[in-house]
């Protein structure tokens, strides 16, 4: 089964072009778009948030979907909620760090690469 | 299991032709060692520097902070299964230039931070402002991809500190700490009224620069791992995280885990320590539920009664760290937690992007997002451009005489989750 990921990261859209979804936009568009796909019934596979601070500064990020279904996952729904009120908590009055867009390409692609590699998901 | 620390006091650090201590002094041979550390061909330059505390220098970006060391008895020198041969840590005896550090540099990545000031308001934050510092800076091959240079440079830091740890190997210390606990049904008979704890410590295990490694092995690929307490504090546990600076775990706090010392200082008397779980941060739910789960239920096959559980770094792992103080209160065990605060710059905001009813006792490191003013140095270890990215990115953050405000969040150990820091709370 392939999974879906959501990305505004054009790195990660140009390697894995059939099973992503580009969004044109910033990162908390990118969430809010993760948020209406598990509302649709999809399952998050990968936590939306960053495990640091630095890298929530990040003007590119990309979240990992799994199956479909015809209800809503409850506990995805509540992760992506809080993932969003977080995010926009910091990044609010903050300019994004775009003078390393590029190196951050590169570690979101890394790091999703490295979460699609943790566990291929197949239930 | 047995180990003894012999602390060898550092009180000042100099570079010069033999690598050796006398009276306190440490004497680096510099060229001795770049031309050890260039045996690595990935390594194209090293620029050696010291930075002692007071002086007015700043070091950016940091990259790592090891404690130099060598293995005297029992066990490999170095770090078993990474610079030497597999061998068991934490049994023997290992001596440590106690007061120096090595501090290794250099960008992997543009937006890299991680500032070390060694005086003023800077040093108030950091607890390597204290140390005496040999900084590493590593200039690496062209052409290498960002894995291999990220390998280079930890390899490296791990190097240097086993090079002129061998100095303190013929000396005597001067203060000498043992640290011993028996297997689990040893300790339990002779405390048998005493509350069984265990220390279940999350590591960053996300990917290239979040990663941290046991033995050699990278523990994102592993389930939960049962230590003994004296492994982590032998060198066992190194840390490739070089992303969120004010609450990573540096090889040197690692080395020097707070929170096993003062496990360690109340076994036998409060508590009846059992051991430390390695839990991986993973980035996918599954990985996460799978930890917790998994945390759980070696801490239940222990018979603990109480966990106490340390985050690394900050937003995802916050998931992790209430799964498991859930799923430990839903079994009975206590949990006490300690982790660090993003709670806005007034620190009145929620404090973790998740919360749960159950985390009833919490420890707080700090607040990540506190603003400090950095005076301008006069000399800068690494890379200055790097101060740009330190600033906080908000308008007037960066002034023209290089003044600078950030957020703790640059700081090196500013908010160890640890406790292995500067910081402590107070009520009010």
């Amino acid at each position: 089964m392939k999974n879906l990921i959501i990305t505004n990261n054009p790195a990660v859209a140009e390697k894995n072009n059939n099973t992503v979804l580009f969004v044109d936009g910033s990162v908390e568009e990118t969430l809010i778009m993760v948020r209406d796909k598990v509302h649709s019934g999809y399952e998050l596979i990968s936590h939306p948030l960053a495990a640091s601070l630095r890298m929530m500064f990040s003007p590119f990020r990309s979240v990992i979907l799994g199956k479909k279904s015809n209800k809503i996952d409850a506990f995805s729904a509540e992760i992506i909620e809080d993932s969003i009120i977080k995010y926009k908590r910091h990044m609010d009055f903050r300019k994004k760090d775009s003078a390393n867009c590029e190196d951050y390409k590169m570690i979101d692609l890394i790091l999703l690469e490295s979460a699609i590699h943790e566990q291929a998901v197949t239930w | 299991m047995k180990l003894e620390i012999g602390r060898i006091y550092i009180k000042d650090i100099q570079l010069g032709n033999e690598t050796s201590v006398k009276d306190g002094v440490l004497t680096v041979d510099k060229d001795g060692l770049i031309s050890n550390l260039k045996e690595d061909e990935r390594i194209r330059d090293v620029v050696i520097d010291v930075a002692k505390p007071g002086e007015k220098v700043r070091i950016i970006p940091v990259k790592d902070v090891i404690e130099p060391r060598v293995k005297v008895q029992g066990g490999n020198n170095g770090f078993p299964g990474v610079t030497s041969k597999q061998a068991q840590c934490g049994e023997g005896r290992t001596h440590v230039l106690y007061g120096a550090a090595v501090v290794t540099v250099g960008d992997i990545v543009g937006f890299q931070e991680g500032v070390i000031d060694m005086w003023g308001e800077g040093a108030k934050w950091t607890p390597f402002s204290k140390t005496y510092n040999l900084t590493v800076d590593i200039q690496v091959a062209a052409g290498l991809n960002p894995h291999t240079h990220e390998e280079t440079v930890r390899i490296a830091g791990l190097r240097v500190a086993e090079f002129i740890g061998l100095a303190g190997e013929n000396l005597t210390p001067d203060e000498v700490l043992t640290f011993e606990i028996g297997s689990i049904f040893e300790e339990t008979a002779k405390y048998p009224d005493l509350p069984k704890v265990v220390y279940a410590e999350m590591n960053i295990t996300q990917g290239l620069l979040h990663d941290t490694y046991i033995y050699g092995v990278n523990q994102s690929g592993i389930l939960p791992a049962l230590l003994h307490a004296n492994e982590e504090l032998d060198n066992a546990v190194i840390s490739g995280n070089c992303v969120a600076a004010c609450d990573k775990i540096t090889t040197y706090q690692h080395q020097n885990n707070s929170v096993i010392y003062d496990l360690y200082a109340q076994h036998g008397k409060e508590i009846n320590f059992l051991g430390v779980i390695m839990v991986p941060e993973h980035t996918t739910l599954a990985g996460k539920l799978r930890a917790s789960d998994y945390t759980v239920k070696l801490a239940k096959m222990l018979g603990a009664d109480a966990v106490v559980v340390s985050e690394e770094g900050y937003g995802n792992p916050d998931s992790d760290l209430l799964m498991i103080c859930k799923k430990c209160e839903k079994s009975g065990i206590k949990t006490v937690l300690i982790t660090d605060e993003c709670a806005g710059r007034d620190g009145m905001s929620q404090p973790l992007a998740d919360t749960a009813v159950e985390a009833v006792a919490v420890v707080s490191g700090g607040n990540v997002s506190h603003v400090v003013t950095l005076p301008p140095a006069d000399k800068v270890i690494g890379n200055a451009a790097a101060i740009s990215v330190l600033s906080g990115g908000w308008e007037g953050s960066l002034l023209e005489d290089g003044t600078l405000m950030c957020e703790l969040n640059a700081v090196i150990g500013a908010t160890s989750e640890i406790g292995f820091h500067n910081v402590t709370c107070r009520l009010y």
